[in-house]
């Protein structure tokens, strides 16, 4: 019989016990409608005992559904006159009395089975379709209010986006959210940044610009820090997406020749 | 607006969205009829064709989106390499195909027709918003009912659910009606909220 074949050490992996039901089907190959009970059944027994002797676990579902063939099989055997009324099983998954009935349903998963095919197919297909959404990032300029305007970063200067803020910030009565005593002032952390980047002589972390853990430093740091780069005093620099921003002190020289500082600014950021 | 002007207004408005565009959008933003916007977008979907561009349009979940060319992925992936992710494993596709033609459907009926446990895989194809729960079902314990998202037919670059194999069961879904399949007759009394979600996720046609 089939069943000698196939199990070899190397088993392969089914979604459950038609899926199983429906390979073996396969193997024999035979219509699902032409298979004999006895001989699935027996089959799937061998399947389970070649399981069970590579110590594998065995779903729970795999041996209700070895009840079930047997309980199919072993009416088969018996006269056909005791089968007419059918005590109803309370199984919530297999509740098949006849053959047929199994039949039905392998039939019925063969086809579902299918579309799962075809669904994996059109995977393939779209992933190899990129999107804009995949690779650009956006930046999100919260108001006071709830409206929430996006822009795309590349597609407007970092000094855009400040004075896009500040618009925002005016034209709405702009409420702060909490009230701060004013330990930091835009200017003054301003002229910090640049004499700690003048005494270091390297490109710092934006981090390190911050010396407490108040919300409101940060703030102040990134404001200021975005003040500085419309003033072409610095430059900023991000490797990747949410990656650390290096700041660099803008020589001299080139501080007042330079057009673009936002927008090459904004070229790093990518 | 010229003929050729209005797609330019189009190619950039594909270009800026991250979600497929209707037609009707599109017309509204240049103030045309569905119709003529999609002759418009197929105008665009052959210029951009012809003219050796590693962009296209394409139609998915309703409306029309901007993508790469699919011949360009392997060079594409060299960039985007992390951003790549995993399939979805045979029993999550297996669960979807149920769910797409029995919406809206319970966990019990989707674990009849498998034959095994669908719990875990049905949660995490709702977390993946590949699946909701657009409902519950009248009867003891009122189980919820789940259905496709639009998210399913982007996911899979389907323009409706019209664009799935016909299934070959006697409970196949009738040819003459022309719609989604046989959702109608599928959906039990009392549960008309779930129609009308399943009719806003096939977008605007």
């Amino acid at each position: 019989m089939a069943q000698q074949e196939g199990y070899t050490i190397k088993l392969p992996t089914f979604e459950g016990p038609f899926d199983l039901l429906f390979h073996l089907i396969k193997k024999a190959e035979v219509d699902i409608w032409s298979v004999s009970i006895a001989e699935i059944t027996e089959q799937y027994l061998a399947y389970l005992q070649s399981m069970r002797e590579l110590n594998l676990d065995i779903a729970s579902e795999f041996l209700v559904m070895a009840a079930t063939l047997l309980r199919l099989k072993s009416k088969l055997l018996l006269p056909r006159s005791n089968l007419i009324n059918e005590e109803e099983t309370e199984d919530e998954l297999f509740e098949i009395n006849t053959a047929e009935e199994l039949f039905q349903r392998l039939e019925e998963y063969r086809n579902f089975k299918e579309v799962a095919q075809y669904l994996r197919e059109k995977e393939e297909e779209q992933k190899k379709i990129f999107l804009r959404s995949t690779g650009g990032q956006k930046v999100m300029v919260l108001t006071g209010q709830e409206s929430v305007y996006t822009i795309w970063e590349g597609a407007q200067h970092l000094s855009d986006i400040m004075q896009r803020f500040s618009e925002v910030a005016s034209a709405k009565e702009y409420t702060p959210a909490f009230s701060a005593v004013e330990d930091f002032v835009i200017a003054d952390k301003a002229d910090y940044i640049e004499s700690t980047l003048q005494e270091k002589q390297r490109p710092m972390p934006m981090k390190s610009f911050v010396n407490g853990d108040s919300l409101w430093e940060i703030i102040v740091v990134f404001i200021a820090l975005l003040e500085m780069a419309r003033q072409k005093r610095v430059n900023l620099l991000q490797e990747c997406h949410f990656g650390p921003i290096l700041v660099s002190l803008k020589p001299k020289d080139e501080q007042h020749e330079e057009v673009n500082v936002g927008e090459r600014t904004a070229e790093n950021g990518h | 607006m010229e003929r050729e002007q209005q797609k330019m207004v189009i190619e950039a408005l594909l270009f800026l969205t991250e979600e497929p565009v209707t037609v009707k959008k599109i017309g509204q933003v240049l103030s045309v009829s569905p119709e003529e916007a999609e002759s418009l977008v197929c105008e665009l979907k052959e210029n951009l064709s012809l003219s050796g561009r590693g962009i296209q349009v394409f139609e998915t979940a309703g409306g029309y989106q901007m993508g790469t060319l699919p011949e360009l992925a392997p060079h594409l992936e060299k960039a985007f390499s992390e951003d790549v992710s995993s399939n979805l494993s045979t029993a999550a596709l297996e669960v979807l195909a149920i769910v797409a033609y029995k919406q809206p459907v319970t966990r019990v009926e989707v674990e009849s027709i498998r034959g095994v446990r669908c719990e875990h895989v049905l949660d995490n194809l709702v977390k993946r918003k590949l699946i909701k729960i657009s409902g519950r079902k009248e009867g003891p314990g009122r189980p919820r009912l789940y259905s496709t998202t639009a998210d399913f037919l982007k996911y899979f670059g389907l323009k409706d659910l019209s664009e799935l194999p016909e299934l070959e069961l006697e409970s196949r879904p009738s040819e003459e009606t022309g719609e989604t399949l046989s959702r109608d007759a599928e959906i039990p009394a009392g549960v008309e909220q779930i129609k009308y979600d399943f009719e806003n996720q096939n977008g605007d046609h």
